[in-house]
């Protein structure tokens, strides 16, 4: 029992040594890939309420937008094509609301 | 003299044939064909039949902002841009068309055995039996006079359609919404009734960003001036009204108030 815990270990041990910038940049990326959805996902909750939002969240909002979309002009890949065209598009109508309400508190 | 007067004739009209409208009346619509939507971005060069859209099944069973917020389907026919690659990818049509919810739409390894599924969508200028057949799909619901003859506010409001508004992967939660108070515009023209615009009823189906500020730009009531020329040149509420919404000639739809 104790030689098969010990060879897990080793096998795991170069595992990691051989293979552990591969394991670690496959788990960023797919983190990565998630993280950025997830993003969206947060700062465009708001857009039912954006006109209740004081012009500093509106402000924090269209920056978020502004470097999200940053993030997805990297996206490559059939699937990144994809999915920065349709990012792009609802991000953008995300973004121009808040900017849209934000000018319409200062204009207030 | 005959002659030249013969030739001066001949030359009138065959000026007046030549700069002759060649008849810009167009047909309407079939209430079945009305919101129909042909998408040809690359479907001719790739030797397929362009789609037909239906718009009036679609809008049964899902609200604008689905498609044209959380999908992400431009207002504008093939402005999109739609590729097959995008929908085998799970996008745009390929989002409820995906072999698990509904059928397929386009796939990589396509047999000639999928072509009554491609013709399902690809299918102008084709004689195809659409498994929804529109007379038998509304004949209980509410009627109306124009577009698609059917009352599509009093059809929900009956309980007749429930359109969703929500895809578990596709859309955010989102924070309910605030209920939005209708509002008067003045009518432009003396003695057409004013219009009451249901704000309220649009912020449900459509959302606030599907309108502010792509549709209507203005950041205060009343700044951005149009008229119904502009309207019929589908810009502002001809957008949705002159193709898919009811249509511009049932103007007492809008214009609901007295005369003042």
């Amino acid at each position: 029992m104790r030689n098969i815990v010990r060879f897990t270990f080793i096998s795991l041990l170069f595992l990691y040594f051989s293979h552990g910038n591969f394991i670690v940049d496959t788990l960023g990326s797919a983190y990565a890939q998630q993280d950025w959805k997830q993003e969206y996902a947060d700062v465009c909750a708001k857009t039912q309420n954006a006109m209740t939002l004081s012009s500093a969240e509106l402000k924090n909002h269209i920056e978020r937008c502004d470097n999200l979309q940053e993030r997805i002009n990297e996206l490559n890949g059939s699937q990144g094509k994809t999915e920065k065209k349709v990012y792009t598009k609802r991000l953008k109508m995300c973004r121009d609301l808040y900017d849209f309400a934000l000018k319409y508190k200062e204009e207030k | 003299m005959k002659k030249a007067l013969f030739f001066t004739g001949l030359l009138v009209f065959t000026i007046s044939i030549a700069l002759a409208q060649t008849g810009v009346k167009k047909r309407r619509p079939l209430p079945f064909e009305y919101g129909r939507v042909v998408i040809n971005n690359y479907s001719e060069t790739s030797h397929i039949s362009p789609v037909v859209f239906d718009h009036w099944l679609h809008r049964a069973k899902f609200t604008c902002r689905i498609c044209h917020v959380d999908i992400g389907f431009a207002m504008q026919t093939e402005v999109t841009d739609i590729r097959a690659a995008d929908n085998i990818n799970g996008y745009y049509c390929g989002t409820c068309h995906n072999g698990k919810d509904t059928f397929s739409s386009c796939k990589n390894d396509f047999t000639p055995k999928d072509s009554a599924t491609c013709d399902r969508c690809h299918s102008l200028g084709k004689k195809i039996v659409k498994k929804y057949d529109f007379r038998e799909f509304v004949k209980d619901w509410p009627r109306e006079r124009l577009g698609n003859g059917v009352d599509w506010e009093k059809t929900e409001e009956q309980g007749l359609i429930t359109p969703v508004d929500f895809i578990e992967g596709v859309s955010i939660k989102r924070e309910k919404l605030a209920d939005q108070a209708d509002f008067e515009l003045g009518a432009k023209v003396e003695g057409m009734p004013d219009i009451l615009f249901s704000h309220r009823k649009h912020t449900i189906w459509n959302g606030c960003e599907l309108c502010h500020p792509e549709i209507f730009i203005g950041i205060k009531k009343g700044i951005t001036k149009y008229s119904m020329v502009d309207i019929y040149d589908g810009k502002y509420c001809g957008v949705c009204h002159k193709s898919v919404a009811f249509p511009l000639l049932d103007c007492q739809r809008c214009h609901t108030e007295e005369v003042r």
